[in-house]
């Protein structure tokens, strides 16, 4: 039960009358590289909110290695206007992280439109992220007793940096850089939170076929380095069939296939749901 | 912010050396009553109440308009603690000599005035700080009056004197270096902002910034955001409760109706003017405002004559009116402020190239 990195199960996401997730479940295993596709609007995005506790589901549960992130059930008002399933199944469970918390169980996301600290340099953006390993206080860390952490934190940043190819734009105002280097940017401060487990949102919108491709390898490459699970939402299929080990696809919330990616290519549900626009 | 080369430390150093040389030479040369010294002394004061109010709205980008409450738990803390046994008698007239008998040293009382401000952000934060922007500044502001009719309430008058004077406290006359009384409220000054200064440098500080630029990726880089907001409320206002204190100091008598919200606005338009997210502009803002509202505008309020011809609409109160125009232009024209979110000390030279790199 608690071999799964990631295990969702039940999720439903209602806001108002608009149901954004009905019924979710999936899981996520050790090293996998999964993804979840879908429509405009599917509600992938949403998924990803309510695993990395910006949202709470409305009802269901989250697991992160067995141990419940978020867990709920209709409640209060909602409990009238509940129009997804199980209302029952969670009715003991509550649990809710704040964002940061589950950040640091080992969750890192990036965003898919882009949030990057608007006034610091690609530099500090990164070493923003190490703050949360620290073992300084306020008062070690402003009379600089901490000088070496700090300076492991600033070596580890600029690490980053050079891994993902931005060292040479390191002092650069980070919304200044071009788009592909600002997403390479989100993902080198997610890894400076020392993930496990990795989630991209639309790591390759907005690139072009080639800088696609390298985002592909690039993403096996730091799976590997940095001993990763990544969870990635993507439109490019040539990006997501060529690293994804397992794809989930879900339409109006609902989950409608599962599996590799060749069976996800044959698949009538997704062909249908994908039909006329094969491409985004 | 860039790791500053040990050069420009130096410097940076060495003229702020300089410029309190200067302070203490102005003072001995011109006397203690000059206009310039009361500028030099009210506009320190102010800098570092506008500093600590530049950490909290223009760091971490918390609207929050309770710095005049926050000074004025500060200046009576100070007051009360620092007035004289002997001359309890004297102030606390109506109240049989006041209840507190005991006085205690002066920079005990200074720190206690920070201590106990920082104290009372920490339970006011407590419930204020989860709301967000307008919301926020509207209850920190509903707080500061509170503690204003909380302070002149009869019964707590054995302590606060109720809503009369406290006075015959030390000021800056008696704490003299140097034979001069303009040193101590600026080298207090000038130590606070350096502290301010040295933890919006640190990781602390980065966290800070982060929360203004991005509430939501900054939780998902694992920031605690109540913490770090917290953190950042009390700090500012134990800073600002010093600030109350030497403002006391400054006055010689205090009372609870002249922290008024129209102080908070006073400090928010130097914080605006210097810049948000600029330690020294808010330093240069403060004095510029302060040098202006209580020296070069002055003669804005008296009629003046070029020849026979009497220059019209100069009379009581039209320095106000001047202020508010100029204050406007800078809202209108010059919203970055004096120096946006940069440093003095980090500002390129011109005709040199980009500064260091950000390296180790």
């Amino acid at each position: 039960m608690s071999e799964n990195v990631l295990r969702l199960e039940n999720i439903t996401m209602q806001f108002g009358g608009v149901v954004a997730i009905n019924d979710l479940s999936m899981r996520i295993d050790e090293g996998e590289i999964v993804a979840l596709i879908g429509p405009n609007g599917a509600g992938k995005t949403t998924a990803f909110n309510c695993v990395t506790g910006v949202y709470e589901p409305t009802n269901g549960a989250v697991y992160f290695h067995g141990k419940p992130i978020a867990a709920n059930h209709p409640r209060g008002k909602m409990k009238r206007m509940y129009a997804g399933s199980d209302p029952e199944k969670f009715l003991n469970m509550q649990t809710s992280m704040t964002a940061d918390r589950i950040t640091k169980l080992g969750i890192a996301r990036t965003f898919q439109n882009i949030r990057l600290f608007k006034s610091q340099t690609a530099f500090e953006n990164v070493l923003i992220a190490t703050h949360m390993r620290r073992t300084s206080n306020i008062f070690t860390a402003a009379f600089g007793l901490n000088y070496k952490e700090e300076k492991r934190n600033r070596e580890k940043a600029m690490d980053l940096l050079r891994i993902v190819g931005l060292e040479d734009v390191a002092d650069e105002k980070a919304t200044s850089l071009p788009y592909g280097k600002q997403r390479r940017l989100e993902i080198a401060r997610a890894l400076a939170t020392e993930p496990s487990l990795l989630l991209l949102d639309e790591p390759a919108a907005g690139m072009n076929p080639q800088e696609t491709l390298d985002l592909g390898a690039f993403i096996q490459q730091i799976k590997r380095d940095f001993n990763l699970t990544v969870f990635v939402i993507e439109h490019h299929m040539d990006l997501v069939m060529g690293i994804s080990d397992r794809i989930y696809v879900i339409e109006f919330g609902k989950l409608i296939a599962e599996g590799t990616p060749e069976e996800i290519q044959n698949n009538q549900a997704v062909i249908d749901a994908y039909l006329g626009g094969n491409d985004e | 912010m860039k790791k500053m080369s040990a050069t420009r430390l130096i410097v940076s150093l060495a003229v702020v050396a300089l410029l309190y040389a200067a302070a203490w030479w102005a003072e001995t040369a011109l006397g203690t009553n000059s206009m310039l010294i009361t500028v030099l002394k009210k506009g320190a004061v102010y800098a570092l109440i506008a500093v600590s109010m530049n950490l909290l709205n223009g760091f971490t980008g918390l609207f929050s308009l309770g710095q005049a409450g926050f000074m004025l738990v500060g200046a009576y803390v100070y007051a009360v603690f620092t007035i004289p046994l002997k001359r309890h008698a004297a102030v606390y007239q109506y109240y049989n000599g006041g209840i507190i008998q005991f006085e205690l040293p002066l920079l005990v009382a200074l720190i206690l005035a920070g201590v106990v401000a920082a104290l009372l952000a920490a339970l006011v934060g407590l419930p204020v700080l989860r709301l967000k922007s307008d919301y926020l500044a509207i209850a920190t502001l509903g707080f500061a009056e509170i503690i204003r009719a909380v302070v002149q309430w009869d019964s707590l008058g054995p302590i606060t004197n109720g809503s009369n004077l406290l006075k015959t406290y030390p000021t800056f006359a008696s704490t003299k270096i140097l034979g001069t009384t303009v040193l101590f409220p600026m080298i207090v000054a000038g130590v606070c902002i350096g502290l301010i200064l040295l933890i919006i440098n640190s990781t602390y500080g980065r966290a800070f910034k982060a929360i203004r630029d991005d509430e939501v990726a900054a939780e998902a880089m694992g920031i605690n955001l109540f913490k770090h907001k917290e953190l950042a409320f009390v700090i500012s206002c134990f800073f600002a409760g010093i600030g109350g204190a030497l403002l006391a100091m400054f006055q010689g008598t205090v009372q609870a109706n002249s922290f008024k919200s129209a102080m908070t606005y006073d400090i928010l338009l130097m914080v605006v003017i210097g810049g948000m997210g600029s330690i020294s502009g808010s330093v240069i803002a403060s004095y510029l405002y302060i040098a202006c509202s209580e020296w070069w505008l002055r003669f804005l309020d008296n009629e003046q004559f070029i020849g026979s011809f009497q220059v019209p609409l100069l009379r009581s109160g039209f320095r106000m009116v001047a202020f508010s125009a100029v204050i406007m232009v800078v809202v209108l024209f010059f919203r970055r402020g004096i120096m946006g979110d940069r440093e003095l000390w980090n500002l390129r030279l011109p005709g040199r190239k980009k500064a260091g790199r950000a390296k180790q």
